[in-house]
């Protein structure tokens, strides 16, 4: 489902060129749970972006669902990230001035959906993650689970076969967190591959596949 | 993606609130200026109604001279005649043509009472300034001895009194009901505040010679005629008139005059809200400026769900006219109230395109403010603005 070959990521600015991944080859199988973990600044976050089409590699292949990614012009990858990615993030980014349902309904409005389509998909997200008794309430009125539920929902409103997470469970409580887990696990069984950022061993033990870095290099 | 603006703008309605009455007063003022353009040009593009160009207004002052007033006017009449460089000359009021000088009174017809401006002239003013009749004749001296007093009306006159009937032949009644002029003549248009006048219900009243009042004098002059023939006038009127004082005003100084009257307020304003416009768009772009800053996670977000970069671009100037409309809404309910209310007596259409070229104008100063800063948005990398948020 994600094939990396060769990847690797330069860093440049005038005076200094830091090189952020070193020859990665990474083969994700479809409905594999794959954690990535290595300690801070080891390019953890980078490969999760360049596997998410956000960030270009200085050089490599990148393969999503058996198509190479030729171009990463903005109007060849925004289309790829609607469709076949979901992504769910540390501190949520949900937005604050929208309703919970709003939230989950962004990924939806850039493709060609309905107004209520886009209610019935956000509808089903939402039940899936149990949150459907929050709809109308507004991410402040949330806690840091339930929000990262509602980011959960969003990533998967658009139905991607993949869904990357970076630090999904970072900023919850471990009780928190493994509720969040659960949910990832139950999506994993529904068919969906996911690739997390982690540094909870405890979690990463909970993936089919654990993937280590160190200094941008892949070490396991 | 209109819905999901207007819930997002919804929602920071109150964060907005002060950007909405920015944009508001912003149209209010807007639609203030509009207005008194489009009033102006509107009066501008229709026709004066006479000729101006070699013709002079002479007004003559008696001062302490009392003896033999009409007399002594008629000589100096017939001796300005005589001139070869005079074309054609007319007696009339003070209110010749762009002059500050304003004659009216109330006219009845059956049911109709009109304000209607008087102009006091003799038969030969038609002739001398090139009004254009549409109906009827220009009056005549021997008219004077009709049962009542005959008067030219213009177009606006007969449409306010006679509802579009024909005027001439019809009498019409002064303000206590007695029958005493008699339409002879209709023109066109007679604006004799220059180009910018409301076209207003004006009546052409006869002069009679032996008025000791109205005495001054229109005179067309030959192309050409310059100061010399001024001096040589101004000589033969006092030698006629002794202790008399005469001022000859070209018309079109005059004209001139009227305009700058006109013109000079309007410019003003045009300036002040100018400034004012400026100061309202750098406010625009510094706050969107910020806003877009403070939102580099949401693009960032945006970006990671799809949104291209003409998406975010298209999002944040959507979101500006969103805002803009909401102000605009509000904006459009006070200046509707003017064409409503008949405020200022000014005719419907013209506060209507007020209406239209202050939105029109909001909508480009918005966009022209927003456009800047939401190309730095769709710019932003997503990956950055995702991991500094």
């Amino acid at each position: 489902m994600i094939k990396l070959q060769n990847v690797e990521k330069v860093y440049r600015t005038s005076s200094i060129e830091t090189l952020a991944l070193n020859n990665i080859n990474l083969n994700v199988k479809k409905g594999e749970f794959v954690s990535i973990m290595g300690p801070s600044g080891c390019g953890k976050s980078t490969l999760l972006n360049i596997i998410g089409l956000l960030d270009a590699p200085s050089k490599g292949i990148i393969e999503i669902d058996g198509q190479k990614v030729e171009s990463y012009q903005d109007k060849a990858v925004a289309p790829l990230r609607n469709k076949m990615l979901g992504f769910i993030f540390q501190s949520f980014h949900l937005i604050n001035d929208l309703s919970v349902i709003d939230n989950v309904e962004i990924p939806l409005l850039y493709r060609s959906t309905t107004a209520k389509q886009r209610r019935e998909l956000a509808e089903e997200a939402l039940e899936k993650v149990g949150l459907s008794n929050r709809m109308k309430h507004f991410p402040k009125q949330l806690s840091g689970g339930q929000k990262q539920r509602v980011a959960i929902a969003r990533a998967i409103v658009g139905k991607p076969e993949i869904i990357l997470a970076d630090e999904p469970t970072g900023n919850l409580d471990s009780a928190m967190g493994n509720e969040i887990l659960n949910i990832l696990q139950s999506l994993n069984e529904s068919g969906a591959t996911i690739v997390m950022v982690t540094h909870d061993d405890a979690m990463a033990k909970r993936t089919h596949r654990l993937i280590r870095l160190f200094d941008g290099t892949q070490v396991l | 993606m209109i819905r999901h603006l207007f819930k997002l703008i919804w929602n920071k309605k109150k964060t907005h609130s002060l950007l909405i009455i920015e944009i508001w007063a912003s149209f209010m003022v807007l639609f203030g200026l509009a207005t008194l353009i489009t009033y102006n040009v509107k009066n501008y593009l229709e026709p004066l109604g006479f000729e101006y160009e070699n013709v002079w207004a002479i007004t003559l002052n008696n001062n302490q001279d009392t003896m033999a007033v009409a007399e002594k006017v008629q000589t100096i009449f017939q001796s300005v005649k005589g001139f070869p460089e005079v074309e054609s000359l007319s007696r009339m009021s003070d209110a010749y043509p762009f002059s500050h000088s304003n004659n009216s009174r109330t006219v009845k017809y059956k049911n109709s009472n009109v304000q209607i401006g008087v102009v006091i002239a003799d038969e030969n003013l038609s002739k001398t300034i090139n009004i254009p009749l549409i109906a009827g004749k220009w009056y005549r001296n021997t008219d004077s001895v009709g049962k009542y007093i005959p008067v030219v009306i213009n177009k606006m006159a007969e449409t306010a009194l006679f509802d579009n009937q024909p005027a001439v032949g019809k009498v019409l009644n002064d303000y206590y009901g007695k029958a005493t002029w008699v339409v002879a003549g209709v023109v066109d248009y007679y604006k004799d505040k220059a180009e910018f006048m409301l076209n207003k219900p004006i009546m052409f009243e006869l002069l009679k010679a032996d008025q000791i009042y109205n005495k001054t004098l229109v005179i067309r002059v030959k192309p050409g005629t310059d100061a010399v023939f001024e001096a040589k006038l101004v000589k033969a009127i006092t030698g006629i008139g002794k202790g008399w004082s005469s001022e000859i005003i070209y018309l079109t100084d005059a004209r001139q005059t009227q305009h700058n009257i006109t013109l000079i307020p309007v410019i003003i304003f045009l300036i002040i809200c100018s400034f004012l416009l400026v100061n309202v768009a750098l406010g625009l772009f510094g706050i969107l400026n910020l806003s877009i800053a403070r939102r580099r996670g949401e693009i960032g977000l945006r970006r990671a769900m799809g949104a291209t970069e003409g998406s975010v671009t298209a999002q944040f100037l959507g979101e500006i006219w969103v805002l803009a409309s909401f102000s605009l809404v509000l904006g459009i309910l006070f200046a509707i109230q003017f064409p409503l209310m008949n405020v200022f007596d000014v005719a419907g259409g013209v506060y209507v395109t007020a209406i239209i070229i202050a939105i029109v104008v909001i909508f480009i100063i918005v966009t022209l403010c927003a456009w800047y800063p939401s190309r730095q948005a769709s710019r932003i990398h997503p990956a950055i603005a995702l991991h500094e948020d």
